[in-house]
């Protein structure tokens, strides 16, 4: 027999809080759910509760100061979380403003106690704890005594084999308070605003016995209340390929693009569990390729799903896109808020891929991508960029992401985010000037480990999408904009005209 | 708030009295009964809302009912249990009617203002067994019972 206790781990019905804590939460542990005002706080309690409330295993709700209790049972009914039903056998709620009235803090430390006695839940909310101890303190409680209240409260509460939340605004990990030694648990909270955009951000501080998942992870308030996005971990490679074990990826299978003569120019097609990323300016035709490299997907059997971050409500979606979406062979997450994260993007996106079975995603473009998630995180894009890239690849589907890059011709550049290393092929699309007109040029800069065309191929687009022409062979200077042609001179060898060719 | 919750709870506060006052109809005796009532409202509301919570709700409960009987005073008296006494003292000397019609306005407004607060549901589970309030779904039915 193992002589060691066995912590038993709650589901809290938070959508990806049990994930971030590292597989729920421990029961009879004493939390701290901190954090300002209205950064969801009694949201994320309420939520708890009624998710592991029950006649059998009731939950006590203490009030005391902050939120009056008639707004707070107002407002938390708006969450469909929220069971009326269970109000009175599942869920007490207790208001003890009158024994805070008092400025005795021990009183309110006794009446908890009988209060608990008297229902023994097996949950406990105190909420707001923050007014107590503002409360004693102004009443000229000395710090030790303060502390003494928290442990015992704590020591009290654990031993009636009761899972307690202490629910304040303390400002962790600034705040030096007892509480936070006490506690098994910390979960901070926190909300910033930022021009037009919010953004709200959970992050465990502590929880004893349990390794949870570091950092920061954004979350959102919805009628169904709280859901958390836990950030995108890296997950480290041993180099050794069973540990590979949901990726079916680089199995040396190439996929075909959809567009002829494409495949040649990558060596065979893209290899299966690659990443593509599609650089040029508007209107070359990325959206167009990436179209038909999810259209091959679907003729063959290869469902995808595709982030589109483009397009404008009043413009209809490319009708190749409305048609596989229609047909069940494309999800498609398409989306104009200009306040996400990385995070919820990377969740929602990975949840579509599960549920399509997709072997194939597209991302259109970047720059659209930038400017959806909140300013919070564009300072940090390209690393999120990164975790996103290494997420993807850990589930074996092949990406395809598009990125506007504006033509220029002083410089040689793929991607505006110095972010071309994070992909493993890079497709370039340029317009040069020909006889003064635009003629697009297309390139396959790298595939890695991989032979691959290195000519600059003329494309047109038409009716049936891109058509890859010839190599531009006896010009110069293709990637300056201006092409020359290179001449023969009587010796046989090449040189180039003075003019440009117009 | 709709008028069949409204009717419900109506309906449950003339239960309510009518099982504490039985046949008797005096003045006095459905003074008690309302006083009778609105404790066992009180006790149920005050752990759950607090006695301030309590005190906010009757005020504007009272000021509210104050409206159609001007007899009664039109603000509250510090806390509720202040106003109460006041109230009780305008209710002596008063009919039988005037003492039941009262009672039951200041009642209804009081749960009108909590079920505009908290919802009739909510608001039934909060008061419990005392007001059983009815399902407003087989409110017609049991009208016609009534």
């Amino acid at each position: 027999m193992n002589p060691s206790v066995t912590i038993r781990r709650l589901a809290t019905g938070v959508p990806g809080l049990d994930a971030i804590l590292g597989g729920g939460l421990p029961e009879f542990s004493f939390n701290l759910i901190s954090g300002p005002p209205g950064s969801g706080k009694t949201t994320l309690a309420h939520q708890i509760m009624f998710a592991l409330a029950t006649p059998e295993r009731p939950a006590l709700f203490i009030t005391v100061l902050g939120e009056p209790p008639l707004k707070m049972l107002r407002y938390q009914q708006q969450f469909s979380f929220f069971d009326t039903a269970r109000i009175g056998e599942a869920v007490r709620f207790v208001n003890l403003n009158d024994e805070l009235a008092t400025g005795d803090f021990e009183q309110v430390l006794e009446r908890i106690t009988l209060e608990v006695a008297a229902a023994s839940p097996a949950l406990v909310f105190v909420d707001s704890f923050r007014a107590v101890l503002l409360d004693a303190a102004k009443s000229g409680a000395q710090s030790g005594n303060l502390q003494h209240f928290v442990q015992q409260l704590g020591v009290q509460l654990s031993a009636w084999q009761a899972t307690t939340f202490l629910i304040g605004e303390y400002h962790a990990p600034v705040d030096d308070h007892p509480v936070f030694t006490v506690a098994d648990g910390l979960l901070a909270l926190r909300q910033s605003v930022h021009r037009n955009s919010m953004v709200r951000q959970i992050q465990i501080l502590k929880m004893r016995g349990q390794a949870t998942s570091p950092g920061v992870h954004t979350f959102r308030i919805t009628g169904a209340g709280i859901e958390i996005f836990p950030s995108a971990v890296v997950r480290e490679d041993s180099g050794n390929t069973a540990d590979r074990s949901l990726s079916p990826a680089r199995d040396g299978h190439r996929m075909s693009m959809g567009v002829p003569r494409l495949d040649a120019m990558l060596g065979g097609g893209l290899p299966s569990g690659f990443s593509l990323l599609v650089a040029g300016p508007s209107g070359a035709g990325k959206t167009l390729l990436a179209t038909a490299f999810l259209a091959e997907g679907a003729r063959c059997g290869e469902p995808g799903v595709m982030v589109a971050f483009e397009q404008t409500p009043s413009q209809s979606l490319n009708p190749a896109i409305d048609d596989m979406v229609r047909a069940g062979t494309l999800g498609l997450i398409n989306t104009r808020s200009m306040d996400l994260s990385m995070d919820e993007i990377v969740h929602h996106l990975i949840e579509m891929i599960h549920r399509m079975q997709a072997r194939r995603v597209v991302i259109d473009s970047l720059s659209g991508f930038e400017l959806a998630v909140a300013p919070n995180f564009r300072e940090d894009f390209r690393e999120s960029l990164f975790r996103m890239v290494a997420a993807l690849s850990s589930l074996g589907v092949t990406v395809l992401v598009t990125s506007e890059l504006e033509d220029r011709y002083t410089d040689l550049r793929f991607s505006p985010y110095g972010s071309a290393f994070l992909t493993d092929a890079i497709i370039v699309q340029r317009y040069i000037e020909i006889n003064s007109g635009l003629t697009r040029v297309m390139a396959v800069v790298k595939v890695r480990d991989s032979a691959h065309s290195s000519e600059i191929r003329q494309f047109s687009i038409n009716g049936g999408g891109i058509v890859i022409g010839d190599p531009l062979q006896g010009y110069e200077g293709l990637l300056g904009g201006s092409p020359q042609h290179a001449t023969e001179r009587p010796d046989g060898a090449k040189r180039r005209a003075t003019a440009p060719l117009l | 708030m709709t008028d069949t919750s409204e009717d419900a709870r109506r309906q449950a506060i003339r239960q309510a009295l009518s099982r504490s006052v039985g046949t008797d109809s005096e003045a006095a005796a459905l003074a008690a009964a309302f006083f009778g009532l609105w404790q066992q409202t009180a006790g149920k509301l005050e752990p759950v809302i607090g006695a301030r919570g309590v005190d906010v709700l009757f005020g504007r409960a009272l000021h509210l009912t104050a409206r159609r009987f001007p007899w009664l005073p039109t603000t509250a008296h510090g806390n509720s249990a202040a106003s109460l006494y006041v109230f009780q003292t305008c209710l002596a000397g008063r009919s039988a009617p005037e003492v039941s019609d009262a009672g039951e306005t200041l009642l209804l407004a009081f749960t009108g203002l909590l079920a505009g607060m908290v919802g009739e549901s909510l608001t039934g589970r909060l008061l419990g067994a005392a007001w059983t309030l009815r399902d407003p779904d087989t409110q017609p039915q049991r009208q016609k019972q009534a």
